[in-house]
């Protein structure tokens, strides 16, 4: 029973977590501007600024779309994983494994791992201030904890309660 | 009215008392009269009301001239009940048709006279390559019918500039362009006034177009209304729109999940079926057997199968234990 509730919270967590790190903007931060992937504000002459991402150039807009793209379905998909794991805590026969709950947070894992990784390599690799915000750090920690999530899912088998 | 072409069918004589009384009165009458007096009021709401009052009220039932065939009912009580329910049908039914034509009349008369103004319709925003065509789109609605004398203009203001020049105009079934200014032999009316079509095509856009396209369109004697504006925006290479590429990797990445639990509970259900019908088409009666052998352990070859499935089971509590 324990253990059942710790795995939920730790979901739960993870769900908010992914959440913070895609809606929240500090992905990249410096002295005036906080940017993440929607937009960026700027501090000018003591007042917040809010406007579009236009100075990043072609290329790094269409690779800053898929970041977009990925961490909305890795968002989606650990949600889903939540349902379906509660759906099949009462549908699942004793001694089965959790599979589809583990596929799903597994795509979801892959898929914020792909967005943090693309923001990496792609964007403000040329920026020399400031640096990454902590909403860029977690996105790093949420896909760790998907990935151990994906392990507790599809490893151990379901119990007789 | 005849009694006889009033009612179809032949099942009179079987027919309850009721039925009887509204012979001679066609449904279709008194829905003709609406017709007409929709169409009426739609046209010109002031005439209808001439109409409504002139018009004779619609035929009422006769009282049925032959009586027939009408078993187990006595004559008396049979006429009764007829003359009852012959009255008040033909009464009720002519109230009803009198309110049907007055809502008609104040719901098509009086709303189209509130907002007769035509309005105009055009795209919100183009945007085109350079050297290209592009073709600006321009309808109208208006309650009139489309009179000869409708007519189209076309203006332009360029950005940044508060000047507005005409470019185009279309009346009295003639279409004139510029031929003196920007637009020299670039511009062609393409729409079709007749269908409300009041389209130009500006061929070889250059980034001096840049600007706001206005549409005015006039149906007489329906004029009043707001023109309409169209932007075009000139590129060089037209940029993927925000969020373009966001939406497709969304849209396949789900559109491919469903489609993967689409098909498993597909294989799943075919699967089961496959089963029942090979046993059914080939071993008939032995249906049983067969799904026995596609699963559990068959019965010549029971205890050394239960020995290890009881092995099996207890591997699995201990694990559970160990959890």
């Amino acid at each position: 029973m324990l253990v059942l509730a710790g795995i939920v919270i730790l979901h739960v967590t993870t769900v908010i977590l992914l959440l913070v790190a895609t809606i929240d903007n500090a992905w990249w931060v410096t002295d005036t501007a906080y940017t993440d992937l929607w937009g960026r504000w700027d501090l000018i002459n003591l007042d917040w600024h809010y406007s579009d991402l236009k100075k990043y150039t072609e290329v790094q807009s269409d690779f800053l779309q898929s970041v977009q793209a990925t961490s909305v379905l890795a968002c989606f998909f650990t949600i889903l994983a939540l349902f379906v794991f509660v759906a099949q805590l009462f549908t699942l026969p004793k001694g089965q494994r959790f599979i589809f709950t583990g596929i799903l947070q597994l795509i979801a894992c892959l898929c914020i791992m792909t967005a943090a990784s693309i923001y990496t390599a792609q964007l403000h690799t040329t920026d020399k201030k400031g640096g990454y915000g902590h909403s860029y750090i977690l996105a790093w920690i949420s896909f760790v904890l998907t990935l151990f999530l994906t392990i507790t899912y599809i490893v151990p088998r379901k119990r007789n309660e | 009215m005849q009694s006889n072409g009033g009612w179809k069918g032949g099942g009179m004589g079987r027919a309850g008392p009721g039925m009887r009384g509204v012979v001679g009165y066609k449904p279709g009458d008194s829905g003709v009269s609406v017709v007409v007096l929709s169409l009426l009021a739609f046209c010109s709401p002031s005439s209808t009301l001439f109409f409504f009052w002139f018009f004779p009220s619609p035929p009422s039932s006769h009282a049925p001239s032959g009586v027939g065939t009408l078993p187990r009912q006595s004559p008396v009580r049979f006429a009764a009940s007829v003359h009852f329910l012959g009255g008040s049908s033909n009464r009720s039914q002519k109230t009803m048709l009198r309110v049907l034509a007055l809502a008609s009349v104040v719901l098509l008369g009086i709303a189209p006279q509130a907002s007769q103004a035509i309005t105009v319709y055009t795209s919100w925003e183009r945007h085109a390559l350079v050297g290209s065509d592009v073709r600006l789109s321009c309808t109208f609605f208006s309650w009139r019918f489309i009179s000869d004398d409708v007519s189209f203009t076309w203006r332009y203001r360029a950005d940044g500039s508060r000047d507005t020049v005409s470019i185009a105009h279309y009346a009295g079934g003639e279409a004139y362009t510029d031929n003196k200014g920007v637009f020299k032999d670039r511009v062609e009316f393409v729409g079709n006034p007749k269908r409300r079509d009041g389209s130009i095509l500006i061929k070889n856009l250059d980034f001096s177009d840049n600007g706001t396209f206005t549409c005015d369109a006039k149906n007489p004697p329906d004029i009043v209304g707001r023109p309409s504006s169209v932007r075009l925006l000139v590129f060089e290479n037209l940029p993927i729109q925000a969020g373009v590429i966001t939406g497709a990797i969304i849209g396949v990445v789900l559109g491919l999940l469903v489609l993967i639990v689409v098909i498993y509970y597909l294989m799943r259900f075919l699967v089961a079926r496959r089963v029942f019908s090979l046993n059914v088409s080939k071993h008939g009666k032995k249906k049983k057997e067969g799904s026995q052998q596609r699963q559990g352990p068959a019965p010549p070859a029971d205890p050394s199968k239960m020995k290890a499935a009881a092995s099996e089971k207890k591997k699995q509590e201990s694990r559970k234990d160990k959890k």
